[in-house]
């Protein structure tokens, strides 16, 4: 029921058709007019912005403490600067793309930047930004000096259950490359002050039941109800395997629970954060990254044949599988 | 000769008074008295009330990222200033508690307050006209008995003085919402009832209609205009056409359609920005039957005028250059270094996880803002109890913006993609723009805890 205490429909015709339409437009053209300039000739418009580029600061080898400089993280449009940019970004895209370009050596459905997130570029996701200076050096797994190729064919035997490429080939060469020019010429005896892996409680006892939980929750999605993985539509890895015969061998560092957890708790999931070249990492408490990461480590793997020589000086860890 | 000066002011002034009494009486013709009697104590009522409410999506602007539900407060940016959401919860001292049902009728169909000033058409009353009032009084039932009254004074508008104005508001009113009925294109129920749907309640055409000068929508209905629903920008999002044409919902089909408002997602893409949080507050909660009603009507509208109901066949070049390192642009380059991992060489993402981009008509609408606002800011798809994870798209706001601006061209003009480019200063006035955006539930990341999944619809 309409309240009309005057003939006001009436009224409002008659004046809305005589005056106010005329009115109103002029207001809202003047109000329109106003806003627009206020919008381009109030706020000038700011000068276009420079990249934001990650930098962490150098340290000298022996002296942690002493700032020396900054290191800047290149995007991968500066290699087109360097004279063997060609080789740089084959190396890359190896890195990236390893199980498709080089079935051959590798068995498992994996890349090297599986592990190495974000072509190995990110502090606590396992970088390759010093890399390139840290060997040749001791290691305690193997007990000899290591240099960086047989830190690379390291990888493609165990994580990636696969063959070792020719120290000379042109494929090992590449990768070389791409992460000496990641060490943007980093003097020798300098290393950018980040941390490759980060920090769990190691005296956690791990919670399997609860892993399984954590794992079907948080981990499935991408990597499979039974650990299978998932493939893109041409068929190539997206999220690898993380047990079965297409999976890291037991001689990965992957197949190891702390080492896992530390991996699992700065680095996964990927695609959950609004931040960082990812958007990942940093939704699992250490119980919950030791206890997701005993439950996929100890699935069925492949066996590792060179197991027999590792840790040949004693001092195994205690998450070692064998 | 001095004297037409003083004769124009008088005048004027004389014209402002007149404008100003009639705009004060102007609200009355539109309000009505109560005509039925709503017992709000009826639990199958309050129940009904409950999903009308969900279908016309009070939550998404009567709610603040971390404030309490239905309390309001949630500001909505104009060029003069910010206006803000009110409290719709039943506290009587700041709330809606002491409305009559007429009251409540008045404002959410009329846009006319308790004291008989008009709302601003920031709340969709041109779309909720069409609501029949038995649905009104569920609604009332639901909010006066169901909804925890919540003491939180409304917060005044940034307008200017005289832009604050509340009674030339009236006047838009009488311009631009006039009183009308829900009238049915067909005579078929599911048509129909997805027409209301969209029309009403689901007030589609708030972001999806372009706006004429006066910020009306420049058609409510199908019937208004073929331009209905075609689509606009709000917020730094292109809400884009869902009419027939190509860059609209041409390429799909009333299942995808049916999973994107139940899922917030389809196989090749996901809902973001503020679709995403339509899904989750408003439609995964939609029985199956309205979902479909809605689709199904949707798929009905013709192209929209002037733009192509298909486009011309593209063949793919990309997908096999990123396979070879041939990166024969800067965008190429970075497109491998900070997309491809998920998006993949093909463009193709990787099902109900990572939308596609290639084919993706939210990717290659011919407004690009939408891509450039989730490539600087991020978002994440709506969450919802269909697929265990939600994920998201990082920001990549430390882009410099010559690099974003080469991306956003690169994966809209790649694989089978093609639009319109962007320049460098399109990039710089969206930063500036997102500068002052508030942040919303989809900008940050999802709940992962095993509880969280108990959340959304049942």
């Amino acid at each position: 029921m309409k309240k009309s205490p005057l003939n006001l429909p009436t009224i409002a015709r008659v004046i809305s058709q005589k005056m106010t339409i005329g009115n109103l437009t002029t207001a809202i053209l003047t109000a329109s007019a106003l806003s627009i300039a206020a919008i381009s000739s109030g706020c000038s418009q700011p000068e276009p912005i420079e990249q934001n580029a990650p930098e962490y600061g150098l340290v000298t080898t022996d002296d942690a403490n002493e700032d020396i400089g900054t290191y800047v993280l290149p995007q991968d449009t500066a290699i087109l600067d360097e004279p063997n940019a060609d080789e740089i970004f084959y190396g890359k895209r190896l890195l990236n793309e390893t199980k498709r370009l080089l079935p051959e050596h590798v068995g498992a459905q994996m890349n090297c930047n599986s592990c190495h997130i974000s072509q190995g570029k990110i502090p606590l996701g396992d970088p390759y930004i010093n890399s390139y200076n840290f060997y040749p050096r001791v290691m305690p797994r193997s007990g000899k000096e290591v240099d960086l190729t047989k830190r690379i064919n390291g990888c493609f035997q165990r994580s990636m259950n696969g063959k070792p490429l020719k120290p000379e080939s042109p494929e090992m060469l590449a990768m070389l490359a791409y992460m000496k020019w990641l060490s943007q010429n980093t003097p020798k005896e300098q290393k950018v002050d980040i941390q490759n892996t980060g920090k769990v409680d190691e005296s956690l006892t791990p919670d399997p039941v609860r892993g399984e939980q954590i794992y079907k929750a948080q981990c499935a999605t991408c990597h499979g109800d039974n650990g299978e993985g998932i493939k893109d539509s041409r068929g190539d890895i997206v999220f690898p395997p993380l047990w079965g015969d297409e999976s890291f061998n037991i001689g990965a560092g992957m197949a190891r629970t702390y080492k896992a957890a530390a991996f699992v708790k700065y680095n996964m999931p990927m695609g959950i954060q609004t931040k960082g070249l990812w958007g990942h990492g940093n939704v699992l408490s250490d119980q919950d990254a030791v206890d997701v990461a005993h439950f996929f480590t100890h699935q069925p793997r492949p066996d590792f044949a060179g197991k027999v020589n590792d840790w040949p000086n004693g001092k195994k860890p205690k998450d070692a599988r064998y | 000769m001095k004297k037409w000066p003083l004769i124009i002011i008088i005048a004027a002034i004389i014209g402002l008074v007149v404008a100003f009494i009639i705009g004060k009486l102007l609200p009355n013709m539109r309000t009505s008295s109560n005509d039925i009697e709503v017992n709000i104590t009826d639990p199958a009522l309050i129940k009904q009330g409950e999903y009308i409410a969900r279908t016309a999506d009070c939550i998404a602007c009567h709610t603040t990222l971390d404030g309490e539900t239905y309390a309001g407060g949630l500001p909505m940016l104009t060029p003069l200033g910010a206006i803000y959401s009110t409290n719709i919860t039943p506290d009587q001292e700041t709330g809606i508690g002491n409305y009559s049902f007429a009251d409540f009728k008045n404002a959410v169909k009329h846009g006319v307050r308790s004291d008989n000033k008009a709302l601003y058409p920031a709340m969709p009353y041109p779309s909720y006209q069409l609501m029949p009032e038995e649905d009104l009084a569920a609604m009332y039932a639901f909010f006066m008995s169901d909804v925890t009254a919540v003491k939180q004074a409304n917060l005044k508008s940034e307008l200017p003085p005289i832009a604050n104005w509340r009674w030339p508001l009236a006047y838009w009113q009488v311009l631009f919402d006039r009183k009308r009925d829900f009238v049915p294109e067909t005579d078929d129920a599911l048509l129909t009832r997805g027409q209301y749907l969209v029309e009403g309640p689901g007030h589609c055409g708030s972001c999806h209609t372009g706006r004429g000068i006066g910020f009306q929508e420049i058609a409510l209905s199908n019937a208004d205009s073929n331009k209905y629903l075609s689509g606009a920008i709000i917020d730094g999002w292109r809400a884009k056409s869902i009419r027939g044409e190509h860059r609209g919902l041409g390429t799909w089909t009333v299942a995808e359609l049916n999973d994107f408002f139940k899922t917030g997602r389809t196989d090749t893409t996901a809902a973001f920005g503020a679709m995403a949080e339509v899904v989750e507050h408003s439609t995964q909660y939609m029985t199956d039957y309205d979902i479909n009603a809605m689709s199904s009507y949707l798929k009905t509208l013709t192209p929209a005028p002037n733009k192509e109901a298909t486009l011309p066949a593209k063949k793919d070049i990309t997908t096999q250059k990123l396979l070879d390192g041939d990166y024969d642009s800067r965008g190429s380059i970075l497109y491998a270094e900070y997309c491809q991992i998920c998006h993949r060489v093909d463009g193709k993402g990787v099902a109900r996880i990572f939308p596609a981009l290639d084919g993706n008509s939210a990717v290659y609408s011919n407004n690009a803002d939408s891509v450039l606002q989730i490539t600087l800011s991020g978002g994440r798809m709506p969450e919802t109890p269909h697929d265990r994870m939600a994920f998201t798209m990082p920001e990549f706001s430390n882009l410099s913006d010559a690099d974003v601006a080469e991306v956003v061209n690169y994966v809209r003009n790649s694989w089978t993609n093609q639009a319109p480019e962007i320049d460098v200063n399109d990039v710089v006035k969206m930063r500036a723009f997102l500068a002052k955006k508030p942040k919303t539930s989809t900008d940050i990341a999802p709940d992962l805890s095993i509880d969280a999944q108990t959340k959304g619809a049942k």
